[in-house]
């Protein structure tokens, strides 16, 4: 059914993972986000840009439900993960997000060992009987993370000695860990230099395989790298939304061009 | 010339100053204020600077340093007549400068003449009623050479006072002729008040300095004296508190190790208290309290640390202890015989502790970033295990910190066990003994009417010692460890 | 949830968002306790606080009510010459009190037999105060005079419900159960009655015998004298050396060594002061002890670090801007921080002082090194001389009180408490309210 090197024909045709419908953010009396509706596939990356303060962070951290944090945030709309209504006041963020990995600007590593940071979600979601399938599944995750080899003699290190690559790298593993359908990627190589950004790049790639991955970035050259599908918000509006190539090469709205153009910005 | 009028002819001198200053300046320019390098009232402050600086200096250090020099003198004038008597020569002095002071007043309100002030003889004169008009009573132990003196400490005071008048009022006006002398239109007056006044504000800094090296030479001074007539391996390893009251020495027992006991073991108790309640209302404020409900509880919980201690001693007595003991006490189960025990004190105490400890704890965790929190949550954890798994190991440092300052702060916590924690000093185990501890034990050596060059007034200065070098131990380990804990953070 | 779904996603997902799992259901229960603690610990805090207050209310609320024995007594001119050409002369004052007081209560009827002693247990031994109250008015001997006796301390604890007739016992010499029969008659007739106890606000200490006519008036002067000292010297002072550490001092190891030296001291134990206090000012110096001078100065130096640490923070508030825009038109940097800084930072550093003050007035651990305990029952003679004379403090008194046994003495602690309680509200008020008034957003 996947039949990865066609992806991008694929894409069209895969499963709908997580489905937006009119959704509406409020930080107090801000409009954030207006009336957004927009349906995200599985096993895709999927990109948003647009200019700083277009809403699509904030649009991003609905969709494992971060703004709850937020103390006047308010949201209206409804967002679907399989079917069911994410904002159901039955559902519990916690197990949403334990489905819906998010993996943020900064990184930011725990105060402890990398060993303790990958184990850190497997352990509170008890997915893990005994310490030999801790082990197991913390080498896995770290592997999955690309971070495997050069970490695997330090593991009792602090994470928060490592360099910011690989910083990044092991909050990806850490986010992998706990085994998500979606991973949602806040800027994730904004605070990198390039050689970390193409390491990460390359990660993304890989997760593709075996999940849906949403990432929101300000360099369009990344959106046309990683992404299959690209979604591009201004002012809180969901202006345009297509497959990447389409709308680098042919978009169709006048303000997604002045963006990719480099007019506004 | 009393010290007021001192006081007054030279500020009167510093005012005439400034507007000799001033107005030389002005004649010099012709009233053109802008041939001047600065603003006339510089030219005028740079001269009251010059009178007041110099003059005030030498009246300060000579008033301090005059009686020590009288004083030494006297001494000595006393030990050749009276070495053979048996009164210290620290109560002796007491006598002569009360005796010295009667004459003093006595001539000031004209009971007596100078003349007669300095020549009267107890054999002559009925010294005695004479000083009693004046409101000074004479004990009977004030003898003929201890009227002498008093009379030579009377008559080297009162030239001191003069020549001290005299050397003062001349160096004011030294000043101002002196300054006077430099105001002309090119000199950079603006800059030289400014030098003046940063030299005032340097010196105001340094008053912390000097707050230390007091503290220091008193501490140390004193406990080296005590350390010449009671052995410091007694007082370090000894066993047993037992001042005698009878005050002349040997026959007391005083070791540090049963006050020190009772400190850590009260400091124990209120840390029992103060910091679970403390840490656990710093995480509710910080994390779960909403905005309203932090607005009212943070404030009220804070009103515990602005009561006064002598509020919580009298708490401690009174009403914890009472409270106590009809819990514990004879009617039930018969643990505690008096109101005043270890287990009142450090309750009190760590009830006073809790704003301490739980207004540090919030600073800190409000100081661990919000990425980490955000990284937790977006991994499915719940608040609860974000702030067991994340915030609170990242804030540990801190936090223990935190716990170390309040444990200073109760180590050195003297009203609450003065009044609530007993005067016994005792080795066990059980809370509801009364014990003491180490400031207590220093205000009961201190205060009453104890020579101070016996061991019992003495050992207080020891004890002071202890306690300072515990605190600042504490304070000086959890300042750095706090510091570099906000620095990573930073 | 098992491993094999991370190798094998083909498999659709069988995690339900709606469908609560046990472990999720553990972990919520886990959320709540955890919450509960923080609550508890709250609520923990919040409950000391109001038993503290309530305590203090309750015992010390009594002190500001009085117990009066309120008697018209006259002295005849030849009452006067006899009583004072006699040896034991306040024994004839009483005697011709006594009979006074009997011929009133008889003459109200009240039929029950009265003995000397009797209203000496009620109202005490007051010939003194009737000796110099006619010495020093003479004018009034053979006028009638109404007298408000404060009652003794059993009959004061009688009407305040804190002493029941049932505690009394045969061996009792203080009061018998008849004199309480008496004291319930004369209240009844009005001659025995309560009222707002001013002279505690007004007073001065008192000696044992009079634990009901103790005041606090002059320990609060004392108290007042000593801020005023304390106001004097640390508030010059500490904005001078924060002015230096802030705006003027080089980096180097000497400022280091300041600064660091300042947040020590901030942690020394107040007893600490006290010892340097008796060392330096008493021992050394020879100042007078119990003196609010020598006090004053003892907590200065205690409130010192206080004052810098927040005047500090107060001038780094102000942003840098300002400074080079004085800079900028010329001023120097001196006149720049005088001319510009301080008076943008003054509110602050002025709620700092009052905190410090606050903190300075409540303390009490120097001052009994010190000797401010000392029984001080006047006020001083000359407002100067009251500086350096003895003089007594608002928290000393109210520790000396403690200590004493009658319970009417510590029924005035408490109530001492009150009033410095009062004091330090209205101080904190003050600052909040400054901060309020002068806050400003950069």
């Amino acid at each position: 059914m996947y039949d990865l090197p066609h992806a991008r024909s694929d894409v069209i045709n895969s499963d709908c993972k997580i489905s937006a419908r009119n959704v509406q953010l409020y930080y107090g009396d801000n409009h954030a986000i207006k009336d957004v509706t927009a349906n995200i596939a599985d096993k895709t990356v999927t990109a948003f840009i647009g200019p700083s303060g277009c809403g699509k962070s904030t649009f991003l951290r609905c969709i494992n439900r971060m703004n709850d944090t937020i103390d006047n945030a308010r949201m209206e709309g409804t967002i679907l993960l399989d079917g069911e209504d994410i904002y159901d006041s039955k559902v519990d963020p916690v197990q949403l997000r334990a489905r819906v990995g998010m993996v943020f600007q900064k990184p930011n590593p725990f105060p402890k060992s990398i060993y303790d940071n990958v184990a850190y979600g497997p352990k509170i979601h008890g997915m893990v009987r005994n310490r030999s399938e801790l082990d197991e599944l913390v080498e896995r995750a770290l592997r999955r993370g690309a971070i495997w080899d050069e970490l695997k003699d330090r593991l009792d290190e602090p994470g928060t000695g490592l360099s910011g690559g690989q910083q990044q790298r092991l909050c990806i593993a850490r986010a992998i860990a706990t085994e998500p359908e979606v991973l949602l990627m806040d800027e994730p190589c904004s605070a990198l230099d390039p050689i970390a950004t193409a390491q990460i790049e390359e990660l993304i790639d890989e997760l593709r395989q075996n999940y849906s991955v949403v990432i929101v970035t300000h360099s369009m050259q990344q959106a046309a790298r990683v992404s299959q599908k690209t979604a591009f918000f201004h002012l809180g509006n969901l202006v345009e939304y297509a497959d990447t190539g389409q709308i680098f090469t042919n978009p169709q709205d006048p303000r997604t061009e002045s963006y990719i153009t480099g007019r506004i910005g | 010339m009393p010290l007021s009028w001192i006081l007054l002819v030279i500020f009167a001198i510093a005012a005439a100053g400034f507007w000799f200053g001033t107005s030389r300046v002005l004649k010099s320019v012709d009233q053109n204020v802008r041939a001047l390098h600065s603003l006339p009232s510089y030219y005028g402050g740079n001269v009251s600077m010059w009178v007041l600086v110099p003059s005030l200096g030498v009246l300060a250090f000579w008033s301090l340093a005059q009686p020590l020099f009288i004083e030494s003198r006297i001494a000595y004038l006393l030990e050749e007549r009276m070495s053979n008597q048996g009164v210290t020569l620290g109560l002796m002095m007491t006598e002569v400068r009360r005796v010295a002071d009667g004459l003093d007043s006595a001539v000031t309100e004209n009971v007596m003449t100078t003349e007669e002030a300095r020549s009267m003889r107890v054999e002559l004169t009925d010294i005695r009623n004479r000083l009693a008009e004046v409101g000074v009573a004479l004990g009977a132990n004030v003898t003929a050479p201890i009227v002498h003196a008093a009379q030579q400490y009377h008559q080297l005071s009162a030239t001191g006072n003069m020549f001290k008048s005299i050397t003062v009022i001349a160096l004011a006006l030294a000043g101002l002729g002196y300054a006077l002398l430099r105001t002309t239109k090119d000199f950079r007056a603006r800059n030289a008040v400014e030098r003046g006044i940063l030299a005032i504000l340097l010196f105001a800094a340094m008053i912390a300095i000097m707050t230390t090296v007091g503290i220091l030479f008193s501490l140390i001074f004193n406990t080296l004296e005590f350390f010449k007539i009671y052995s410091i391996a007694n007082f370090f390893f000894g066993l047993e508190w037992a001042p005698s009251f009878s005050g002349r020495g040997g026959s007391s027992s005083l070791s540090v190790i049963p006050l020190l006991w009772g400190t850590f073991y009260i400091s124990i108790i209120a840390l029992i208290v103060a910091v679970p309640v403390g840490i656990f209302s710093a995480i509710y404020l910080s994390e779960y309290a909403t905005p309203k409900v932090r607005a009212f509880a943070k404030p009220l919980l804070e009103i515990l640390a602005g009561i006064p201690t002598i509020v919580y001693g009298l708490f401690a007595l009174l009403t914890v202890g009472p409270m106590l003991v009809t819990v514990f006490g004879d009617n039930t189960v018969g643990w505690m015989s008096g109101g005043t025990a270890v287990i009142t004190a450090g309750l009190v105490m760590g009830i006073m502790l809790i704003p301490f400890v739980s207004s540090l704890s919030d600073d800190i965790i409000n100081a661990v970033p919000q990425s980490l929190r955000d990284g937790s949550y977006g991994l499915g954890a719940t608040q609860s295990e974000t702030i067991r798994q994340v915030v609170l190991p990242a804030a540990l440092p801190g936090i223990v910190g935190a716990i170390l300052l309040a444990a200073s702060r109760a180590i050195g916590e003297t009203m609450i066990v003065v009044l609530g924690a007993g005067a016994a000093a005792r080795l066990s185990l059980n809370p509801f003994d009364a014990m003491t501890t180490v400031t207590a034990k220093i205000v009961s050596q201190l205060t009453g009417d104890s020579d101070f060059a016996s061991p019992e007034a003495l050992v207080a200065f020891a004890l002071g010692t202890t306690l300072f070098v515990l605190t600042l131990a504490l304070n000086v380990l959890a300042l750095y460890i706090v510091r570099r804990y906000r620095e990573q953070y930073e | 949830m098992t491993d094999a779904n991370f190798t094998d996603k083909d498999i659709p997902n069988p995690r339900s968002l709606t469908k609560t799992e046990r472990r999720t259901k553990r972990r919520k229960a886990a959320e709540k306790r955890f919450r509960a603690y923080g609550l508890t610990a709250i609520l923990a805090g919040l409950t000391f606080l109001v038993i503290l207050v309530y305590s203090i209310i309750l015992n010390g609320l009594p002190a500001f009510q009085r117990t009066v024995v309120s008697i018209e007594f006259t002295l005849s001119a030849e009452q006067f010459k006899e009583a004072e050409a006699a040896l034991l002369k306040t024994r004839v004052y009483s005697n011709y009190f006594i009979t006074s007081f009997t011929d009133t209560v008889n003459g109200l009827g009240l039929s029950s037999e009265i003995s000397s002693d009797s209203i000496d247990r009620i109202v005490g031994k007051i010939g003194g105060t009737l000796r110099k109250f006619y010495r020093n008015n003479q004018d009034k001997v053979g006028q009638p005079i109404t007298f408000d006796l404060p009652a003794s301390s059993l009959v004061e604890r009688y009407f305040k419900e804190t002493f029941s007739r049932e505690s009394i016992s045969e061996s009792n010499r203080f009061i018998r159960a008849e004199d309480l029969d008496l004291v319930d008659a004369l209240a009844d007739a009005g001659i025995i009655r309560q009222e707002f106890n001013w002279l505690f606000i007004t007073g001065v200490d008192t000696g044992v015998d009079n634990p009901g006519g103790a005041g606090i008036g002059a320990a609060v002067l004392g108290s007042f004298m000593m801020m005023t000292v304390v106001l004097i010297l640390s508030l010059p002072v500490g904005v001078a050396a924060s002015i230096y550490l802030e705006e003027f001092a080089p980096k180097n190891w000497f400022t280091d060594f300041i600064e660091i030296n300042i947040s020590n001291l901030a942690a020394v134990p107040s007893i600490v002061f006290g010892i340097l206090g008796l060392a330096v000012f008493i021992q050394f110096m020879h100042f007078p002890q119990s003196a609010p001078l020598v006090g004053g100065m003892v907590l200065t130096l205690m409130t010192l670090p206080t004052i810098i640490i927040s005047t500090r923070a107060s001038l780094k508030a102000v942003p840098p801007s300002i400074r080079d825009a004085a800079l900028a038109v010329g001023a120097s940097k001196m006149q720049a921080v005088f001319h510009h800084v301080l008076p943008l930072a003054m509110p602050g550093i002025l709620t700092g002082t009052i905190i410090g003050l606050a903190q300075a007035l409540g303390e009490t651990a120097p001052l009994l090194l010190i000797g401010m305990v000392g029984f001080v029952a006047r006020y001083p003679e000359t407002i100067l001389g009251g500086f350096e004379g003895p003089n007594s403090a608002l928290p000393a008194q109210i520790f000396n009180w403690a200590s004493r046994s009658d319970a009417v003495f510590v029924e005035k602690a408490w109530g001492g408490i009150i009033i410095l309680l009062i004091f330090l509200l209205s101080m904190n008020i003050v600052a909040v309210l400054l901060r309020r008034r002068f806050e400003r957003r950069w």
